[in-house]
């Protein structure tokens, strides 16, 4: 619940226009052109730039659900990772150089996806703690290697609950397992639907080509998401 | 300015919705948490229970006249190809092609790896 309402206000931020907002038009011309807009999507393994070792497989299953519901093939990411893990690439900075192209001769993908995850920590404050994820996406054409598009989408959630036993070592403990490593999901799925939300709607999409002047890009993110992932 | 509202309205439906079918209409049962459970614990038992799972989607989805989402028939025949189940991995790679033709290629490989005698 009080994620949503993070969520929402995060939304009604970008939407009462307090930074440079665009419509994912104008953002993401590429996606409305009937010849660049791809179909399909292979998601890579993602790259690790935060001190959680396991958050990489963890966030690879929170991807394939809205990246498909936004209308995209989705390249099964539980066989594509297992294929990327026999090839001895585990993590994505691994492959970052390679041509796009590789894999569209390999898994006949339209596009690539590449997720970076930037923060995945928590900051206790004595009896307070805050989760933050935040996490980049830059999904790159197979045909040329250009950006089709880019977001970068950072939450911070409160897991403290604000509740106090009153006892000050119950307290210190309680917030550290109300933020053991489970907690981090839901916030993941949420930083992908916030990001998700800039996303042009895909082919099996019901409103599909219909979503151009929506205003929600946030002009910094879409920006900040490539500089993330140099 | 109205659409504005209906934007943030329709974003407020994303985020609340929790029926059964998805807000790009698909029905994914308890896929998010039994692939996670999978992926964080790989057993016998994780991998049973994500059959399941693929199972429920592709009837249930049958049932409420929706299309199967992408992935869930290959990632079926994939975990039936690694319990040697050769045929029924082959039947559910050749639906996941007819349901998306896009997936083509990378099914054909998956294939190829199936009837050369398992891909592991």
């Amino acid at each position: 619940m009080k994620y949503r309402i993070i969520t929402l206000l995060a939304f009604a931020l970008i939407i009462a226009g307090c930074a440079e907002v665009e419509t994912k038009m104008q953002a993401y011309p590429k996606m409305y052109s009937p010849t660049e807009k791809p179909v399909s999507m292979l998601v890579v393994p993602v790259v690790n730039k935060s001190t959680a070792a396991d958050a990489p497989d963890l966030i690879n299953s929170t991807l394939t659900v809205p990246f498909a519901d936004n209308g995209y093939y989705v390249l099964p990411i539980s066989i594509v990772s297992d294929i990327f893990k026999r090839e001895g690439i585990v993590e994505g900075s691994q492959i970052l150089g390679l041509p796009a192209g590789v894999f569209k001769s390999n898994f006949g993908a339209d596009s690539v996806l590449y997720v970076t995850i930037n923060s995945w920590d928590t900051n206790y404050v004595v009896l307070a703690a805050n989760v933050t994820v935040g996490m980049s996406y830059v999904l790159v054409s197979t045909a040329d290697n250009s950006v089709l598009w880019s977001y970068d989408q950072q939450i911070v959630v409160d897991t403290s609950q604000g509740q106090s036993s009153g006892f000050i070592l119950l307290d210190i403990v309680s917030t550290a397992i109300n933020t053991a490593m489970t907690d981090y999901i839901p916030i993941a799925r949420q930083v992908n639907a916030t990001a998700v939300a800039t996303l042009p709607y895909g082919k099996y999409h019901p409103l599909v080509g219909q979503d151009g002047d929506m205003e929600v890009v946030l002009k910094s993110s879409r920006e900040k998401a490539l500089e993330q992932s140099d | 300015m109205s659409k504005k509202l209906l934007v943030l309205l329709f974003l407020t439906g994303i985020i609340t919705a929790c029926s059964t079918v998805s807000p790009g209409g698909y029905y994914w049962g308890k896929y998010m948490y039994t692939y996670h459970d999978l992926v964080k614990d790989p057993s016998t038992e994780s991998r049973a229970k994500h059959q399941e799972t693929l199972r429920d989607i592709i009837s249930e989805s049958q049932e409420l006249n929706l299309r199967v989402p992408p992935g869930i028939h290959a990632e079926l025949g994939n975990l039936l190809a690694l319990n040697q189940e050769v045929d029924a991995a082959i039947t559910e790679f050749n639906n996941e092609m007819e349901l998306y033709p896009e997936s083509r290629v990378f099914i054909e490989r998956l294939m190829s790896g199936v009837s050369q005698g398992g891909q592991e």
